[in-house]
């Protein structure tokens, strides 16, 4: 069998009907799964571990330093959101979107539970673009725990109150909540590229921790090429290269093209990583 | 859907290759596009174009400026771990955003990764603020120099007087001829600047005797504002060694309130009383705004691109603030233009330097700078720097050699 050769008829019955039962089915199990839920507890636990730790040294000579936005969470709460974003972004968020982008087609495979998926009446772009959602879904899930866990220990801990932005100039709390809303958008939507070689790399084996693994990989690679001064030709274009830029809605005004070239990146990526995924799991033989 | 599925493997392999086409087309033209807006430009020359300039009635800008030097220097940057502070200005390119409304009020600020160094001027008081260490530092005038600068800056919106006052044109024309004493002014072909069409002037200097090859300055062709300055060092006539530009540029008026600072909550606040400059020393370089003790001596030799600055009876300790800042001294660059851009940008105040307090000044200047016969030695690409064992401190745009020779 060379191509998903769906059962027409059923098909353009119930496209849609086939499509929603399918991706609900298909979030389920991204979020039922006990390891998915494991790393989101972890993750929401960052903000709750660096707010504890500032709480008890926020009086001792070592209060104040460290990565940015460290020192003004004892002053604002919200801080403690930017914070926990900063210090997951490296390493933990692209580890926790690898390993369920990676997990996406590669785990049935490695299931065997591929070939009887595909007898479900959906074509496999569509079965593709499922997995592409719960994968996308999971990962703004993950960024929005952070944020969310963030700003509650921020505010337990610490209070609230006007922003502070990088510019020195301080805006009043309620605008400060939009742009931190920005900046959650603006992390999750960062995160898509790698989602989309996530599930490319996906495509590609019935081993799901080689894809997990090498999706990670992609991500450390860019990240330590971006750290190449002698590579800066090719800096703008990396996967990771635009990630911090979410500090730009901390500045005193947001410069929408800044924003744009992060974006459109990360637009550059899905569409390349997105259209191999679908060339590939189009033409895969699925013997498994 | 139908079409999609009766597409052959092949044919499905050759879609991401089309992406992946378009994709780099979509990334490669909007670059590609442009530079045709300077075509039609009427030719000036290079008087013209710097008596438009001298001319220009001050507007308001504002952008996003890109800095990069190739100075040569020993790679200090420490953006990662600091934020975003002047040093980034030793190396590297920087990106800045920029406000000015055309007269006494501006606002630049550095940006790093998720910090930012802000510098923002209103009248007679100016702001510094890092968000790296939340240090806010607040620059004013004396209360006696304060009613001076009143004075001054009402004297300026008085109308012109003719008569003994020489016209700004005539003023241009005047320094355009002192300049052409040591340099040759020429203007070159237009080019596109920040998407706008610019007037280019390249100044050369005539002396051999100079690290500075040539000049560029790029003019805005409707506001002549300078929109970017480059300067090759003798070392590579390829790259330039310093260049400032807009990459993204608005004549609008900046909202008011871009220029309104005060302190935020919690941060550290440093008061500076800075005196304003006697009338007639400005622009001359003095042994205590250098840090040393105030009696020391500035002595100038040498001329035009030539001219090395050499101060004597300089505290080394203290002048290390300075090198930190990576400041050009006062007319290193050979052009007024680039030397109140280079000003303007790194943002050094009359006489007093923002500091960085939490980085080894003296490791700093140590790994700056290399130990020669009798002192220590900066060499970069557009300056040498020679501070002496004896309490000298030389500098000029001039090879490394020459200084130890005047040092003697």
């Amino acid at each position: 069998m060379s191509l998903a050769e769906a059962p027409a008829a059923e098909v353009w019955a119930a496209p849609a009907r086939a499509t929603a039962r399918l991706l609900r089915s298909e979030l389920r199990l991204v979020f039922g799964r006990v390891r998915n839920i494991v790393l989101l507890a972890g993750l929401a636990a960052v903000p709750l571990l660096i707010g504890t730790v500032l709480f008890i040294t926020q009086d001792t000579p070592v209060a104040g330093q460290g990565p940015p936005f460290l020192d003004r969470v004892t002053g604002n709460g919200v801080f403690l959101v930017f914070a926990a974003l900063v210090s997951c972004l490296p390493f933990l968020l692209p580890l926790c979107v690898s390993i369920v982008s990676g997990d996406a087609v590669a785990g049935e495979a490695g299931a065997g539970t591929l070939r009887y998926l595909l007898v479900v009446p959906v074509p496999r772009t569509r079965l593709l673009l499922v997995k592409a959602v719960a994968a996308l879904a999971y990962a703004g899930v993950a960024v929005a725990a952070i944020a969310v866990v963030g700003l509650v220990a921020g505010a337990a801990f610490f209070g609230v109150g006007d922003v502070v932005l990088l510019s020195g100039d301080t805006i009043p709390l309620a605008e400060g909540m939009l742009r931190t809303l920005g900046v959650v958008a603006y992390v999750i939507a960062s995160l898509t590229g790698l989602v989309a070689v996530g599930l490319f790399l996906s495509t590609l084996t019935e081993v799901p921790v080689a894809a997990m693994a090498s999706t990670v990989v992609v991500a450390i690679v860019s990240g330590v090429l971006d750290a190449l001064p002698q590579l800066s030709a090719i800096h703008p274009g990396l996967l990771t290269h635009h990630w911090l830029d979410f500090g730009e809605f901390l500045r005193l005004e947001v410069d929408g093209s800044t924003l744009l070239a992060g974006l459109a990146v990360q637009a550059a990526w899905v569409a390349v990583f997105g259209a191999l995924a679908w060339s590939r799991f189009t033409t895969a033989d699925v013997s498994s | 859907m139908n079409t999609t599925r009766t597409l052959s493997p092949r044919a499905r392999w050759a879609v991401p290759a089309v992406v992946a086409g378009a994709v780099a087309a979509a990334f490669a033209i909007p670059a590609a596009v442009g530079a045709v807006a300077s075509d039609d430009l009427p030719a000036v020359t290079a008087d013209e174009l710097v008596d438009r300039v001298a001319n220009a009635e001050p507007v308001p800008v504002s952008g996003t400026v890109v800095y990069t030097a190739r100075l040569g220097l020993p790679d200090v940057t420490v953006s990662e771990l600091q934020g975003a502070g002047p040093l980034d200005l030793l190396g590297g390119s920087s990106t800045m955003r920029v406000w000015s409304d055309g007269e006494d009020s501006s606002r630049a600020a550095l940006l790093g990764d998720v910090s930012e160094y802000s510098v923002v001027r209103s009248g007679a008081e100016a702001w510094t603020y890092s968000s790296a260490d939340d240090e806010a530092v607040h620059y004013v005038l004396e209360p006696a120099d304060q009613e001076r600068y009143d004075e001054l800056a009402q004297r300026a919106l008085e109308p012109e007087v003719e008569g003994d006052v020489p016209a700004p044109s005539e003023l241009a024309d005047l320094a355009l001829a002192q300049a052409r004493i040591s340099t040759d002014v020429e203007a070159t072909d237009p080019v596109e600047v920040a998407g706008r069409a610019a007037y280019q002037v390249e100044l050369t200097p005539q002396t051999d005797a100079t690290l500075v090859d040539r000049i560029r300055v790029a003019v805005d062709a409707e506001t002549w504002v300078p929109l970017r300055t480059q300067v090759w060092s003798v070392q590579d006539a390829e790259a330039p060694a310093l260049e400032v530009g807009f990459t993204d540029v608005s004549f609008d008026a900046p909202d008011a309130g871009v220029f309104e600072f005060s302190a935020p909550a919690g941060a550290e606040v440093r008061e500076v009383v800075v005196p304003l400059p006697e009338p007639g020393t400005t622009g001359r370089p003095s042994s205590s705004a250098l840090g040393g003790d105030g009696d020391g001596d500035v002595a100038v030799s040498g001329t035009g691109w030539e001219t090395v600055v050499e101060v004597s009876e300089v505290d080394v300790e203290a002048i290390l603030g300075a090198t930190a800042e990576g400041r050009l001294p006062e007319g290193s660059t050979g052009s007024s233009g680039a030397d109140d851009l280079f000003e303007e940008l790194t943002e050094a105040e009359e006489g007093e330097l923002p500091g960085i307090p939490e980085l080894d000044t003296r490791a700093l200047y140590e790994q700056l700078t290399t130990p020669v016969d009798g002192g220590r030695l900066l060499s970069s690409a557009l300056l040498s720097v020679l501070v002496t064992d004896d309490g000298r401190v030389l500098a000029g745009s001039v090879p490394p050699a020459v200084l130890e020779e005047l040092a003697g």
